[in-house]
């Protein structure tokens, strides 16, 4: 690991303000992905601006319809929440599948979507679910927060402080997991409220999270397993690698989606 | 570990203007995603620095790049090595060809290269993915770069 420093600032301003002022400067919320990556040396950032001090930022609340959760929750509070359990039991089964424990105890909600890795969990339940990204300068849309492999709409000093999702009538996440990482080869989510349909996929796209649009079309019509039959997504634009390559993880989506569709019942 | 990609691009500029823009060090470093040096060090060789950022890895590139083959104004190659410190190596080329399409060029580029050291072992699900997501951000620019005046 290279020599940085670390800040621990007690308010989103002054985290935002050190995010800004120092060049260089990663934040850091569970540090899943960011300390072994920096352990490898594969990234050496030269201040980190740890969240862990923030006030405000964890917790999970119900108001009216929707669920607000706090950036710095942890995977395993959302999976245990009594009410997310209650409101979007889908995001609780979710949450628990996430990568082992240890990435459950300190993996957080919003640093998975600020890292917007393309085989991550959250990202499929964020555009899935069609949330909300609250940060410290506005409320950005999921259909608008991802932007390819590790890319999102936030601006360098801008920091996620809270994700809203609206309740559904219906969810289910399904998917395949590395047998060993516990990262999805391909994951689907698919959610109905009132007339809203999504099918999205996490995994498979060379560029991150998508929605299907076709898939959707079709359960609009009947939200059934089997208006999905016969359905394909085309192989262009999928990744490959040496555990799936673009045809197989193709199929796998129409396999999940059919499956996830059935367990949203 | 070895890596593949090919593709086509659909340029709105003439085969000839396509030519000399491939052989311009200053397009190609203002192409080239994270460039930070391209410079010619002699004929068709030239010393490169780039920094390539993916997700959480960052790391800086330090190589030689060399262009091959030429044929103007149809085809050439361009192949390299370069080094990204603890990060590991990468060696490999591309080759180019031009041919007149639609009133302008279609460019097709057939990549090989070689990837070691730890981001090879640790990038395996991602490194095609960013492969890829690096040539679709140097064909923008260089998309953009072939329409703009000599």
């Amino acid at each position: 690991m290279y020599a940085f420093t670390q800040h621990r600032p007690a308010t989103v301003r002054q985290a935002a303000s050190l995010l800004a002022k120092q060049e260089e400067a990663k934040l850091l919320a569970g540090g899943h992905t960011l300390i072994p990556t920096m352990k490898l040396r594969l990234a050496g950032p030269k201040h980190l601006v740890d969240l862990s001090k923030v006030e405000g930022l964890s917790g999970i609340e119900m108001k009216g319809r929707s669920l607000t959760i706090g950036a710095m929750t942890t995977h395993v509070e959302v999976q245990t929440s009594p009410v997310v359990r209650e409101n979007i039991p889908a995001l609780a089964e979710l949450a628990g599948k996430i990568g082992d424990p240890a990435v459950r105890h300190r993996g957080t909600i919003g640093g998975s979507l600020a890292n917007n890795d393309p085989n991550a969990d959250y990202p499929a339940a964020a555009l899935g679910l069609g949330a909300t990204i609250i940060t410290n300068k506005r409320r950005i849309p999921a259909d608008e927060f991802f932007k390819g492999l590790f890319e999102t709409a936030l601006e360098p000093d801008e920091i996620v402080t809270k994700v809203q999702f609206p309740k559904v009538n219906k969810a289910a996440y399904v998917k395949f997991p590395n047998p060993a990482s516990r990262y999805a080869l391909v994951g689907v989510f698919v959610s109905k409220r009132s007339s809203e349909i999504r099918v999205v996929v996490t995994g498979a796209g060379a560029n991150g999270v998508f929605r299907v649009t076709a898939f959707e079309e079709a359960l609009k019509k009947r939200f059934g397993a089997k208006s999905l039959e016969g359905l394909t997504v085309p192989a262009d634009g999928m990744a490959s690698d040496i555990h799936g390559s673009a045809e197989y993880r193709a199929h796998l989506i129409g396999v999940l989606a059919r499956r996830a569709v059935a367990a949203a019942g | 570990m070895a890596m593949t990609m090919n593709g086509q691009v659909q340029l709105s500029a003439s085969r000839e203007v396509v030519w000399a823009k491939l052989n311009d060090p200053e397009v190609l470093k203002s192409c080239i995603p994270g460039s930070e040096q391209f410079d010619r060090i002699a004929g068709n060789e030239f010393q490169a620095v780039a920094t390539v950022k993916v997700g959480p890895v960052k790391a800086r590139w330090k190589g030689k790049v060399r262009l091959s083959d030429l044929d103007p104004p149809n085809s050439y190659r361009i192949s390299g090595e370069g080094e990204g410190g603890v990060a590991g190596f990468a060696k490999g080329g591309a080759k180019v060809s031009l041919s007149d399409k639609d009133g302008g060029t279609l460019l097709t580029y057939d990549v090989e290269a070689q990837i070691g050291g730890k981001l090879a072992q640790l990038g395996q699900r991602l490194i095609n993915s960013a492969a890829k997501k690096t040539a679709d951000d140097f064909f923008i620019k260089f998309a953009a770069a072939v329409t703009q005046p000599q």
